[in-house]
């Protein structure tokens, strides 16, 4: 296993949107081994009764430095939105599987629903590596919450915007979006890589399933060691027509194919 | 750090370990897991995940749910079952030179005899680690562990099937643990592990859900540290068998407090999942402290409170 524990310091910890910071630091090993979908463990403060680590996708990878693009959801992730450049930070990883993009996607479909796009911007960049085509869809609750538009525009990836509230795109999901892609029946192999709160998951699920588009989605969950230990992260996973085990998100994920997840007991 | 020298050296219930520091079972998987951060030469002992006499699938999510310097889980003892587990995770524990202590778990006296038979006749296993104080199950698991004469049915029953060093894991959800403990020892344990997790919850105030969807979970970490050092300190002044402490060992430091609250071990756990190397910081921080306090045997540490009467 290729896995680091590394002490670092952040470069930087910047506001990107509402309730959403980029934190850039170095972490030489890590960003070497770094595939797409996979995810960091960080510690974050030992203090203040903050006990665990809190795990984080890899949004992009530069040379020795890595950055994460997060939200704040909690008391981890408020008090990381305060620490400044110098500040210590502990990072575990790269842990997790990756996405497939062996079977070349003609186009590959990004869904990425709130800081969900994050889990897909290291894929991006590997599709667009090897000249993919490839439309990202961005789904925000309104315009100043929205991600990661000029970061993929950038790499040649082809965004369609919805917000709840319509203050920029379509005004409604990013699964309207999908849905209208897929019914123009035009799409030579589309596959879809899909990231977000999971009842937008579980109605990409719902449509890729009708359309038989072969569906990879990052699944998220809470999670105590991140290293296969504790059991803490599953989700229930289909091994064959009926039966269920329920999976590490950490270990067996956090990439798993959206046809194999019990999406109606998850 | 030299952790060769014998200072450390410690022997639980006829378990020899090179250093009192054991793994607590649940925090380290199958030993293979942390295999990148922790040589497994360096421990006394590798306690493994709770095994039960078939598969059990677990509870469903949410599983975890961090509280104030703590967590709560609610796992259900999800295990590949005691035929998986000497086929599949056991021969890699044999690569290494270190006793390999399993966990038991069953939710009637026949589940655990079944567990107890095949390891003591399965290659490697050191010891056993009889779980009567899991929180996370309907029946069985701590439900032996709240009641003395269960308990000390249960452990009386394995003691016939089993030549192998048994500890007996206690639970902190009882009023008085000594007398489980006493219950535990005449019925022929070799030494207690104390404690496990305390039974507790956490509310969504927004949702008014639970937080875990067992609804009730086992706290474990920091939290809990001070109640794990009464209840070690409670059963060290009524029982003679050895003691293997543990409840929220972070550091060397938290260790060396329960060696003198009167553990003869101590296992480190929830701080696994916060840093893969806690175990073996912990043998170093208990090694320095010896160091540094001129002693020559952790044995002189064991219940050493100083108090004034």
């Amino acid at each position: 296993m290729n896995t680091f524990d590394t002490h670092t310091t952040i470069i930087s910890n910047e506001k990107v949107a509402e309730d959403h910071y980029l934190l850039r630091c170095e972490c030489s090993d890590i960003a070497k081994f770094a595939r797409p979908g996979q995810f960091i463990h960080v510690m974050i403060s030992q203090g203040a009764g903050l006990l665990l680590r809190r795990p984080f996708t890899i949004y992009t990878v530069n040379g020795r430095e890595i950055t994460m693009l997060y939200q704040i959801i909690g008391e981890g992730t408020k008090q990381l939105s305060k620490m400044r450049r110098e500040a210590s930070i502990q990072v575990l990883g790269p842990l997790g599987n990756t996405f497939d993009i062996a079977k070349n996607p003609e186009p590959a479909i990004l869904v990425g629903g709130g800081a969900g796009i994050a889990s897909l911007m290291l894929l991006a960049v590997a599709l667009r590596a090897q000249d993919t085509p490839t439309i990202g869809l961005i789904g925000a609750q309104h315009q100043d919450r929205l991600l990661s538009v000029d970061d993929l525009e950038e790499i040649g990836v082809k965004v369609h915007i919805a917000t709840d509230d319509g203050s920029v795109g379509h005004h409604g999901f990013v699964t309207d979006i999908l849905t209208d892609l897929l019914h123009k029946n035009d799409l030579h192999q589309p596959t879809i890589y899909a990231c977000g709160p999971h009842g937008m998951l579980a109605a990409v699920a719902k449509i890729t399933e009708k359309f038989e588009v072969p569906t990879q989605v990052a699944m998220e969950n809470r999670m105590g060691c991140a290293m296969g230990v504790c059991l803490g992260c599953v989700c229930p996973v289909y091994i064959d027509d009926k039966r269920i085990e329920y999976q590490r998100v950490c270990t067996e994920g956090p990439v798993f194919n959206a046809s194999d997840i019990a999406w109606e007991i998850s | 750090m030299n952790t060769q020298n014998n200072s450390l050296n410690v022997n639980i219930g006829g378990i020899r370990m090179r250093n009192p520091v054991m793994t607590a079972s649940g925090t380290f998987g199958y030993g293979s897991e942390y295999a990148d951060f922790v040589d497994l030469n360096r421990l006394g002992a590798v306690v493994v995940k709770g095994v039960t006499s078939v598969p059990w699938s677990g509870n469903p999510m949410n599983r975890i749910m961090e509280t104030p310097s703590g967590m709560l889980n609610a796992i259900g003892l999800q295990n590949v079952g005691v035929d998986g587990f000497i086929a599949e995770k056991l021969p890699y524990l044999q690569d290494f030179d270190v006793p390999v202590i399993v966990n038991v778990c069953g939710k009637t006296v026949e589940e655990y005899l079944t567990v107890v038979k095949k390891l003591t006749v399965a290659e490697g296993v050191a010891g056993i680690e009889l779980n009567i104080s899991c929180p996370n199950l309907d029946c069985g698991g701590m439900s032996f562990g709240v009641n003395a004469k269960l308990a000390h049915e249960l452990v009386k029953e394995v003691r016939t099937k089993t030549q192998l060093p048994l500890l007996v894991k206690l639970s902190p959800n009882v009023t008085d643990i000594t007398v489980i403990a006493r219950a535990i020892e005449e019925a022929g344990a070799d030494a207690l592990s104390a404690i496990n997790t305390l039974l507790g919850m956490a509310i969504n105030a927004e949702t008014r859900e639970p937080e875990l969807a067992n609804i009730t979970g086992g706290l474990s970490g920091p939290a809990i540290k001070p109640v794990a050092l009464r209840l070690v300190w409670e059963v060290y002044k009524s029982v003679s068998i050895p003691i293997v402490g543990m409840g929220g060992i972070m550091t060397g430091t938290d260790a060396v407090e329960f060696f003198i609250a009167g553990a003869s071990a101590v296992a480190v756990g929830t701080a696994n999942f916060v840093n893969p190397q806690a175990s073996l910081e912990v043998v170093d921080g208990i090694y320095t402290y010896l160091e540094n306090a001129d002693m020559k045997s952790i044995k002189e540490l064991v219940g050493s409170l100083k108090i004034d009467v």
